[in-house]
């Protein structure tokens, strides 16, 4: 059940790489199921997007806190636009 | 390599001839005589044969080639010399290598190349080059008649990434390094500073560029895939004793039309075991993988929905194109698993190519000799269900399970558009109702099932839990058949 691309930051502090997941398509976001602050599991389901009448689950694909949620439900992003940020 | 060369081609039977000839201790059979360097040619191909007996066939300044048996699957084989002028390709080492492929190509057996080179030889100057150049016109030659495999386990540069990149299948392993030219030469004629991994590392290919069809995390790992897929595209007759998977496959997809799902766990149900998947993580919404089903040789093409919904994109129809193109070549059967929303819209994709590249897909399926078979598990929408192998697209065979959909696109999609009008005049309370009235009308008139069945474009309707019989008996009974145009390296 995937559905992101990481992209490990290396500049944001040492021993503590950040993960950013980040949008496949252009896509509604239909609902954010996780806030800043919660931890999440490889395989958790961090917000579902809508896009060609499809509800598609963006998955976490390592384990983590969510330090950033970059969007809200209702927004429209773009491919390779952050959706969230893991520490 | 003279002597027992022709010896091989001089019989008709020359499958049996191989393995006999494998089987005979003489001097040039080198099981033991590798050096434990594990850069060292013969001891590679030692690794990819899995300790099976090998007939050398040649060791010149820069590859060594031999005849061997990758499982049950008799190859010519050959690996460039790293060790020497870093594996770079000179005169004689490049006419080794199209030597290879000549006995390849008379013994009509795969050639696996194992490749750590720097590319052409500085010190031959043009020489080199024309050198280079008639190794991919051997493997031009030779593709879509004989298996083609690739392991590259270092650098490979310039002619030595050509190829790899002509072959039907590139396996990179952890230290692979693929590029037109090194991180050196990058930053000194261009400015870009890059390092070799960045440029050409097993990421790269694996993920974007699309050049490695499996990545191995180890050298071992890469050999043993490589007998694998040596199997797989060798051998396309029954083998015996299938293990029949238990799983009931109709659960694996969501009724919600909307809910997205991944699936692989269906493909691995329908075979019978665990398949070979290429480009596993390039375009991964369409999954296509090599294994087998009921004993039979398949190659498996499934729109994955957890990934951008299963659309077909871009690059994904690229991939799907050349895995048709590889599979026909091969006398391959295909199984088209379909559940698509559509191709995927918008400037992005257009700007990829959507158009161009969607067609290579489309000119794939509508040339393919070999027999395809469809099964339609969920929706099929407008061009790209005709991309799916489709019966226009000459499909020997096409299944829908009883809640399939196939359509331009959906019933309430299509309503928004041919009856617009009528909803507008609907008052707001009563709309939501008429548009689905109207979704109704049109799914019973266009859509549906039945008028897909009436129309032929549909053959059969089964029920989930017989696709895997259904298809083994399809596939027994087809008439094998295989293209013999060229795998061109889409």
């Amino acid at each position: 059940m995937l559905f992101v691309s990481i992209r490990s930051c290396l500049c944001c502090g040492e021993g503590n790489p950040v993960a950013e997941v980040r949008a496949e398509m252009t896509a509604n976001v239909w609902k954010v199921l996780v806030k800043a602050g919660d931890t999440v599991a490889d395989g958790d389901t961090l917000v579902i997007l809508e896009s060609m009448k499809m509800e598609i689950p963006v998955i976490a694909e390592e384990d983590g806190t969510i330090t950033e949620v970059k969007v809200a439900e209702g927004d429209t992003i773009n491919e390779d636009d952050v959706i969230a940020v893991i520490g | 390599m003279s002597t027992t060369t022709e010896q091989l081609t001089s019989d008709t039977s020359l499958g049996e001839i191989v393995h006999q000839t494998l089987d005979q201790p003489t001097r040039r059979q080198v099981a033991s005589a590798g050096s434990d360097d594990s850069r060292d040619p013969i001891h590679r191909l030692q690794e990819l044969s899995d300790g099976s007996p090998l007939r050398l066939l040649a060791a010149s300044d820069g590859a060594v080639s031999a005849l061997g048996r990758l499982g049950d699957t008799a190859c010519v084989m050959f690996a460039t010399d790293p060790r020497r002028k870093g594996g770079a390709m000179g005169a004689d080492g490049c006419a080794e290598i199209v030597a290879a492929y000549n006995l390849a190509m008379r013994l009509d057996i795969p050639v696996v190349g194992v490749w750590q080179s720097g590319g052409a030889r500085l010190a031959e100057g043009a020489f080199g080059l024309d050198a280079v150049g008639t190794v991919f016109a051997a493997m031009t030659k030779a593709s879509g008649v004989v298996p083609q495999i690739s392991i590259v386990l270092g650098p490979a540069a310039g002619g030595a990434a050509y190829g790899p990149a002509l072959t039907d299948v590139v396996i990179v392993g952890p230290d692979a390094r693929v590029f037109v030219t090194g991180p050196d030469i990058v930053t000194s004629v261009t400015g870009e500073a890059v390092d070799a991994e960045a440029l050409g590392g097993p990421d790269v290919h694996a993920k974007s560029s699309g050049l490695s069809h499996i990545r191995a995390a180890t050298h071992e790992e890469a050999f043993a895939r490589a007998r694998e897929v040596a199997s797989l595209l060798a051998n396309v007759k029954k083998s015996a004793a299938p293990t029949t998977p238990t799983r009931d496959i109709a659960e694996l997809v969501p009724t919600n039309p909307r809910r997205a799902y991944d699936v692989r766990p269906i493909v691995d149900a329908l075979l019978d075991v665990a398949p070979t998947e290429l480009h596993r993580e390039w375009a991964p919404n369409v999954v296509t993988s090599l294994g087998r089903l009921d004993g039979q040789p398949v190659g498996v093409i499934a729109n994955n929905p957890i990934r951008m919904g299963g659309c077909l994109t871009a690059v994904a129809s690229e991939k799907a194109a050349r895995f048709v193109r590889l599979c026909d070549s091969f006398g391959i059967p295909l199984v088209v698993v379909v559940d698509v929303p559509g191709y995927l819209p918008g400037r992005k994709q257009e700007a990829d190519g959507i158009v161009r590249r969607g067609a290579k897909l489309l000119h794939a399926f509508a040339a393919a000799r070999v027999p395809r078979f469809t099964v339609i598990t969920r929706k099929a929408y407008g061009g790209a269900y005709i991309a799916m192998n489709s019966k226009s697209l000459g499909a020997s065979r096409v299944l829908a399970w009883p809640t399939a959909v196939v359509d331009v696109m959906g019933s309430e999609a299509a309503v928004a558009i041919t009856r617009r009008r009528d909803i507008a005049e609907l008052p707001e309370h009563s709309r939501e109702a008429g548009i689905a009235r109207f979704a109704a009308e049109h799914s019973q008139l266009a859509g549906g099932l039945d008028r897909a069945v009436q129309l032929g474009i549909v053959d059969d309707v089964i029920e989930p839990a017989q696709t895997r019989a259904t298809l083994a008996s399809l596939l027994a009974t087809c008439t094998p058949t295989r293209s013999r145009e060229k795998n061109i390296p889409l």
